[in-house]
């Protein structure tokens, strides 16, 4: 028994039948594995150009820095860590959960794949109920973006630029949560139908690579609007 | 997880090889299922660096903060797109994909700074000199040429050398004011 990476739990084709009774391999494929790699590929190139969408983002948030730089970092200190630093650990949770999620999908495991995408729901909404906290606390202090910055006892003047750089790329990203998380009911849906198996979890992979792309421009927005400022 | 038992097998896979009457041409499809363990341990990489990203933002390196911030995001990103996102595993031209688009963000990024970082660089060593960006060449710098070529080129008369800072720089399109961070 050689400890390898391939592993094939417990294919049952007949299962993979009863769970996939829908699926087929298109006629212009050459087989299933081509299928679903073609699948595969086609959501990576809709990554970069969601990568290149919040790419611009952060080369504004660069100029601007550079523009700005006393002003921001200033300004960055009244952004909460703490909560910027739970949102990041909850984020990395949804991420884990959506992968076991699609493991479980591969796996033949329906209810599994459900309770992983169950989860993975919870914890996105636990990132916009914070982010929510966050941003009431900001309009409540008049930390805004821009014009509507009323917000008194800064030492430098330009600290609605910085708010406007932060609402702008977090509010994007936070829209980027929300329709992950449409996308994960749809497939939760699909997955308790059972449309889900061995031979047919593309939709599931694709939500997931999704999924992780949300958290991966978390994971480097929460360094530099939070701890750099 | 009750899969766990039957994870160290490689068998082959007895799906469909042809006589599946919903498979295509050829076998099933066959998933590439990772070790639970794999996913866990990403999972902890990924909150460990979590909290040295915090940890480190304590410390004062300086610019050293952006830099080390910044390998560790992407130490971070490196591990979900490899392990989560199944980079590795995967066929070799989506990791090409990936990458392809992170070197056009890389430069769109670097050469937006060495643009805006270096603004105003030339308007303090040419900016009161017109006569020097309209006549480079020694020998055609006369008088009369200089004062031609500031009148075609900028507009203005010009008023001798102390004085055309000002009319050099408000006549250039577009023109910075002299250092940067005093955008208003």
């Amino acid at each position: 028994m050689s400890q390898s990476a391939e592993v094939i739990p417990n294919l049952n084709p007949r299962e993979g039948e009863k769970l996939s009774p829908n699926f087929h391999v298109a006629h212009h494929f050459r087989d299933a594995n081509t299928q679903f790699d073609s699948g595969r590929m086609g959501v990576w190139l809709f990554l970069v150009t969601e990568i290149l969408f919040f790419g611009g983002l952060f080369c504004a948030f660069a100029v601007f820095r550079s523009w700005y730089f006393d002003d921001f970092v200033e300004a960055h200190h009244y952004l909460n860590k703490v909560l910027g630093g739970i949102n990041t650990v909850v984020l990395i949770c949804s991420s884990l959960t959506m992968a076991l999620g699609v493991r479980s999908a591969q796996t033949n495991n329906k209810k599994q794949t459900v309770l992983m995408l169950a989860i993975t729901l919870v914890c996105a909404a636990t990132f916009l109920c914070i982010k929510y906290v966050e941003y009431a606390h900001k309009f409540h202090e008049g930390l805004l973006p821009g014009k509507y910055f009323t917000a008194e006892g800064f030492v430098h003047e330009n600290a609605r630029i910085f708010f406007a750089v932060y609402f702008m790329m977090t509010g994007i990203h936070g829209l980027h949560v929300l329709i992950g998380m449409g996308l994960i009911i749809w497939i939760m849906i699909r997955a308790a139908r059972g449309e889900f198996s061995s031979r047919y979890y593309a939709p599931v992979e694709g939500v997931g690579l999704y999924w992780h792309l949300v958290d991966l421009v978390w994971i480097y927005l929460f360094p530099l609007l939070y701890l750099i400022g | 997880m009750s899969e766990n038992s039957q994870e160290s097998v490689h068998h082959d896979a007895h799906g469909g090889h042809g006589h599946d009457p919903h498979g295509g041409h050829g076998g099933d499809h066959v998933p590439h299922v990772l070790p639970l363990k794999v996913y866990i341990g990403t999972w902890i990489t990924l909150v460990v660096l979590t909290g040295i990203t915090v940890a480190v933002s304590y410390v004062d390196f300086g610019t050293g903060n952006i830099v080390i911030a910044l390998l560790i995001a992407t130490m971070k990103a490196a591990t979900v797109a490899a392990l989560f996102m199944h980079l590795l595993f995967d066929r070799k031209f989506h990791a090409v994909i990936l990458t392809s688009s992170l070197v056009f963000l890389g430069i769109f990024i670097s050469f937006t700074m060495f643009d805006t970082d270096t603004r105003g660089r030339a308007t303090a060593i040419e900016g009161d000199k017109p006569e020097l960006v309209a006549q480079p060449f020694k020998e055609s710098r006369s008088d009369e040429a200089i004062k031609a070529a500031v009148r075609s080129q900028y507009g203005v008369e010009p008023a001798g050398g102390g004085e055309s800072k000002p009319a050099g720089e408000a006549a250039r399109p577009g023109a910075h004011p002299a250092g940067s961070g005093e955008h208003h």
